[in-house]
């Protein structure tokens, strides 16, 4: 039997109070902010016609968002990479190893993201983006550029793009690393322990008993962590990738229409992570009915 | 734990001391490149997204007829404003062409080509908290809020100006004017003609205190030390240019008219 949700009225005094409140909001910033509304350019940012081509092409902020998902997804398949070989070093019997990766989450998470992002952008990262830059290999990128574009960035940005993917990976590869511990951790100890007691080597021991186990207990965090890198991209903007909120910024310097562009990134960065939340919540339901958890 | 400090540090310095390439030979660098990375962010009208989602802009225009007489091709790289000269100095691009006022804290650090332009600081204030300023010591009290765009010489002139007045600096000018329209600044100080053209959209809401600019300050393209060649072609690039009337013409279009004003809206 399943409980039917019944409206109470408690529930009606929150909701009134609720959109009481949302309208006293809207009322205050009518009021103070003597700000001309104008929602007429905002669809053409989004999507616009263009009379020469003679078809819909994505305006600037789609675009920016575009960049955003390509982002997200290159630094999380890296982040996730990173979060599990360091978690693994993280619980190794070898102190080197351990102290590694102990060093490596201490540093990054101890570090504001913006100034990591920017001591890792100007300092380091300039070393990667000279390889990247070198003649043979941009040559061999703009030799494929549309394939480039479409998976990476335009040429022209590559080095930038490259840089930012890393920089995210490695901030969001801690927080991984963590989870990726805390997942191997929480395997009871007596799993191991069968698994030496059979013989197993410590590759195996891993590889068929302790981390199948531990992954069903990564996964939640995991996807709230994956989340997050999407949110998080949006710091690369001071990095001048140009994302959603750079090209948001931007758009607000030229058109000066700030409320109308800033509540459009926020309901594209909300679309986005909120469709992520929705298809993990699905993969979580997929594994229980499939009797993996 | 001072010795890992000390370790991460000067492994950060050593690599930033390779990042710089061989220095001297950019102009050649440029020329076999077959491309001009030109560094610039948003300031209205220098630079600017058009409906379109292209650049246009006085520096956009001076930057692309730079490019074509050089026989490269030109590409903009929009950066922050506040993150602009360590871009151009790790290498991210060629040169700063983005309405750069030449000051000596800048020189110290980067190159300026001769003044291909100059600009004026000006101010536009609110006529409900400043009404009937009339001089700059109106503004220069410890009451007053000044707001200013982050590491922009219009933050300079106004510290300079108004030692006493608080100042609030914000990421682009945009916010600077929000500010202004929601009454928590006095006064927005940015380069001319973007008070003006404040002053002249919100006229019922703004108004301009002083008849002058605050400042009179000359506009330079930025670059890496020791990039002798480049700066020369710079230099006799703008001196012919500014003989032809190209920059000139430029200048009237971008600043004395608003003809462009319809291929932003």
């Amino acid at each position: 039997m399943r409980d039917r949700t019944r409206f109470t009225l408690l529930d009606f005094v929150l909701l009134a109070l609720l959109f009481s409140g949302i309208a006293y909001i809207v009322f205050r910033m009518k009021a103070e902010l003597h700000y001309n509304w104008d929602w007429s350019a905002v669809a053409s940012y989004i999507i616009r016609y263009d009379a020469k081509g003679g078809e819909y092409v994505p305006g600037l902020l789609l675009s920016g968002l575009a960049v955003t998902f390509k982002l997200s997804i290159w630094s999380t398949i890296l982040a996730s990479i990173i979060g599990l070989f360091m978690g693994l070093m993280r619980i190794s019997h070898k102190a080197g190893l351990r102290l590694t990766s102990a060093l490596y989450v201490g540093i990054v998470r101890n570090i504001p993201s913006i100034v990591f992002i920017f001591i890792f952008y100007f300092f380091i990262s300039g070393q990667i983006a000279d390889a990247f830059n070198s003649d043979s290999l941009s040559s061999s990128i703009s030799g494929h550029s549309d394939f480039v574009s479409l998976l990476f960035s335009p040429p022209a940005m590559f080095s930038v793009f490259i840089s930012a993917v890393l920089t995210l990976a490695l901030y969001e590869g801690a927080y991984m690393t963590e989870i990726v511990r805390a997942g191997i951790e929480s395997v009871e100890r007596g799993q191991g322990e069968a698994a030496d007691a059979l013989g197993f080597s410590w590759r195996q021991k891993m590889r068929y008993i302790v981390l199948p186990q531990a992954f069903k207990r990564i996964l939640p965090p995991m996807a709230g962590q994956i989340i997050s890198v999407i949110k998080d991209s949006a710091i690369v903007s001071v990095i001048s990738v140009q994302d959603l909120t750079f090209r948001g910024t931007e758009l607000m310097a030229s058109t000066y229409k700030t409320y109308e562009i800033w509540i459009t990134i926020t309901m594209m960065y909300f679309l986005l992570t909120y469709g992520c939340s929705t298809a993990v919540g699905q993969m979580e339901k997929y594994m229980e009915r499939k009797g993996y958890v | 734990m001072k010795k890992i400090v000390l370790f991460i540090f000067s492994i950060f310095f050593l690599l930033s001391g390779c990042a710089k390439n061989e220095s001297g030979r950019l102009l050649d660098d440029v020329k076999k490149r077959g491309v001009l990375r030109v560094g610039m962010s948003t300031f209205v009208p220098w630079a600017m997204n058009d409906k379109e989602g292209n650049l246009i802009g006085f520096e956009i225009d001076v930057a692309t007829a730079l490019a074509k007489d050089m026989g490269v091709k030109v590409e903009f790289i929009p950066t922050k404003w506040s993150g602009i000269i360590p871009a151009l100095l790790t290498g991210k691009f060629d040169v700063i062409i983005g309405g750069m006022g030449i000051t000596e804290e800048r020189i110290k650090k980067v190159d300026f080509s001769d003044p291909y332009d100059y600009t004026g600081m000006s101010i536009v204030a609110s006529r409900k908290k400043a009404p009937g300023y009339t001089n700059l010591s109106d503004f220069n009290k410890s009451d007053i809020i000044i707001a200013a765009r982050l590491g922009t010489t219009a933050a300079d002139a106004a510290k300079k100006n108004f030692p006493n007045a608080q100042l609030k600096l914000f990421d682009d000018e945009a916010q600077a004017i929000q500010e202004l329209l929601t009454d928590r600044v006095h006064a927005v100080v940015a380069s001319s003609p973007l008070p003006e053209f404040h002053a002249i959209k919100y006229s019922s809401r703004f108004y301009l205190p002083l008849n002058d600019t605050l400042t009179k300050e000359p506009i330079g393209f930025a670059m890496r030390k020791n990039e002798d060649s480049l700066k020369d072609y710079f230099n006799s690039w703008i001196k012919k240019r500014w003989k032809d009337g190209f920059l000139r013409d430029r200048k009237k279009y971008w600043f004395r008219t608003r003809d462009w004003e319809k291929r932003v809206e």
